[in-house]
């Protein structure tokens, strides 16, 4: 089994990553814009694994741990508030809530 | 780890303790008023923690987090404006139906949050301080259930933050894959690093900043501010102006006494940018703001431009400075946000201008505070906002950043006009109807530390020497 280059894998994270926040931009359903958001994570997590790789460390990969820690905890907090989105606007689009503005 | 090791970390095992306590304490007996005061005794005890583990500085415990004089400072600031916040919440959240408790259990979560990011060291304890401190601030900005505005801004919040924590991961994913360590302390940079290797760390520490950037609330990344202060509860407003922001500061402060912002590279041109940006956008759009919440909003985002100007000079004197005027704007933004608070009520904030109008006639010592918080704002004399903002011009001037401070004082001078219109507002004639309208009282225990708040301010601004004498101590022992 050949190793994979350092730059492919850097590469592919910074494509998810750039995937992950057009989807946050380009969305306007609030769970489609929670799951880019997962994928920007992600491929964070993953430029991480290949920077230890690269130093031969296990940092890079217990940060991914904690990044999937988070990642879980933001994500909870973040139903739960979709949840309330919907009793209140009756909808899952975040443009419906506009009312803060000067 | 050894055992000496934990007598420098006794004010963050305080006050977790105090927050497991809380937390056990709710589970059997729910009240209100015993939840507060072991809050306060909590974070008071805290703070007592602090000169016992003032001996044998600076100490290294485990790579993760380093307590020194300039983590001590912070730590006690933190606290201080965390108790504070905590004091004006309990006279708002008797109003509140239904639960109450978890609202200190959150705000003590998100001040240990505040307190690991002013210690550490690392990567990791950055990042997971942080998110503590997040975490803690989705759930408090919409904690008044049931309120449409709350939950717009905590989505707001949630998806903005999160976006940007995720900048700030793949950030420091890039600088460790240059570094090859995540400890701030050993990230020196050699001069053999490979053309590839410099350009990878400059998309990191771009990506980095966008995160801090969006904490900070700097132009361009202010868009969330003015929601979720004019959103989200008053006090919580108050904490996410003081201890969140105190907190990035320190944290910022450290990481880059390490890694060097050479002048006139791409970085700081970028950061000079958003400096720039910050200090005229901020102070512009308040303007034309009628909501006053929204004001502080933007003159937050102003103050944290002006911040930078002595960040960016990076010499002697930056440090001291902005520490300083750190000190004083959280003292002032206390202030103005505890007013706020403690004349609010959950289901009406006390918030847009007309409210206020003629507020002196009915409630003297309230708008003597809130004037005497917005001249410290607008760095007028007698306060500790004159004196902090020639410090931080010092830092500027003594580095030459000719452009910046043109901006500082253009963003001033703006400045100063429409703080003065809240304060005129303030002791205008109240109309016939508004005369009817009475906000609560305030309680014995708020009042005295509004007192307390204001004489400090005065102090500040009349005998700076021994604060800064105390600063210039601790902010040596950095880098």
């Amino acid at each position: 089994m050949t190793a994979i280059p350092l730059n492919h894998a850097l590469i592919l994270s910074a494509m998810l990553f750039t995937v992950g926040l057009v989807g946050l931009l380009v969305r306007r359903n609030i769970f489609f814009m929670l799951m880019s958001i997962e994928i920007m994570l992600n491929a964070a997590g993953l430029a991480f694994i290949v920077a230890g790789t690269r130093w031969g460390q296990p940092d890079g990969q217990v940060m991914f741990l904690f990044i999937l820690a988070l990642a879980a905890a933001e994500v909870s907090i973040g139903l739960a508030l979709i949840l309330r989105l919907y009793q209140q606007f009756k909808t899952m689009d975040v443009d419906a809530a506009h009312e803060l503005q000067g | 780890m050894t055992l000496q090791d934990l007598r420098p970390l006794l004010p963050l095992l305080v006050l977790s303790a105090a927050i497991v306590t809380v937390m056990l304490v709710i589970a059997f007996k729910r009240d209100h008023r015993l939840t507060f005061a072991l809050t306060l005794i909590g974070l008071v005890l805290s703070l007592a923690a602090l000169p016992l583990a003032s001996s044998g500085l600076p100490r290294t415990v485990t790579p993760l987090v380093v307590i020194d004089g300039f983590a001590l400072f912070y730590i006690a600031l933190v606290l201080a404006a965390s108790l504070v916040v905590v004091i004006f919440s309990f006279s708002y959240l008797e109003k509140v139906a239904g639960n109450r408790e978890e609202y200190y259990l959150l705000m003590m979560l998100a001040t240990l949050g505040a307190v690991v990011l002013v210690v550490s060291n690392h990567f990791v304890s950055f990042f997971i301080g942080l998110e503590t401190l997040s975490i803690s601030l989705y759930t408090l900005i919409a904690y008044t259930r049931f309120e449409r505005q709350r939950i717009e801004a905590a989505i707001k919040y949630l998806v903005l933050a999160a976006a940007a924590s995720s900048f700030l991961l793949f950030g420091m994913a890039l600088a460790y894959l240059v570094y090859g360590t995540m400890q701030f302390d050993q990230m020196s940079s050699p001069s053999n690093f490979s053309a590839a290797d410099s350009a990878l760390l400059t998309v990191g520490l771009a990506m980095l900043m966008v995160g801090i950037g969006f904490k900070l609330a700097l132009v361009p990344f202010h868009m969330w501010a003015p929601d979720v202060y004019q959103g989200a509860p008053a006090p919580v407003t108050a904490f996410v102006a003081t201890v969140s922001k105190g907190g990035i500061i320190a944290l910022m402060l450290r990481l880059f006494a390490f890694v060097p912002l050479t002048l006139g590279s791409n970085l700081w041109n970028v950061f000079a940018l958003i400096a720039i940006l910050s200090m005229l956008a901020g102070n512009v759009l308040a303007v034309v703001q009628s909501n006053v919440k929204r004001i502080l909003a933007y003159s937050s985002i102003a103050h944290f431009g002006y911040l930078l100007v002595a960040f960016l000079a990076s010499n002697a004197l930056s440090i001291s400075s902005m520490t300083f005027y750190l000190v004083v704007y959280i003292i002032t933004s206390l202030i103005a946000f505890g007013v706020i608070t403690v004349l609010s009520h959950p289901q009406k904030e006390f918030e847009e201008l007309e409210d206020y109008r003629g507020l002196f006639r009915q409630q003297r010592r309230p708008a003597i505070f809130l004037g005497l918080a917005l001249l410290s704002l607008a760095s007028l004399p007698p306060t500790g906002g004159l004196v902090g903002k020639i410090f931080l011009a010092a830092a500027g001037v003594e580095s030459s950043l000719w452009l910046l401070l043109a901006a500082l004082v253009i963003g001033s001078v703006i400045g100063v006009f429409y703080y003065l219109r809240v304060a005129i507002t303030i002791f205008r004639q109240p109309e016939e109807e508004s005369a009817v309208w009475t906000a609560p009282r305030l309680t014995p225990l708020a009042e005295v530390t509004l007192v307390l708040l204001s004489l400090g301010l005065i102090i500040l601004g009349i005998f700076p020497a021994p604060l800064i004498n105390l600063i210039e101590a601790v902010a040596a022992r950095l880098g």
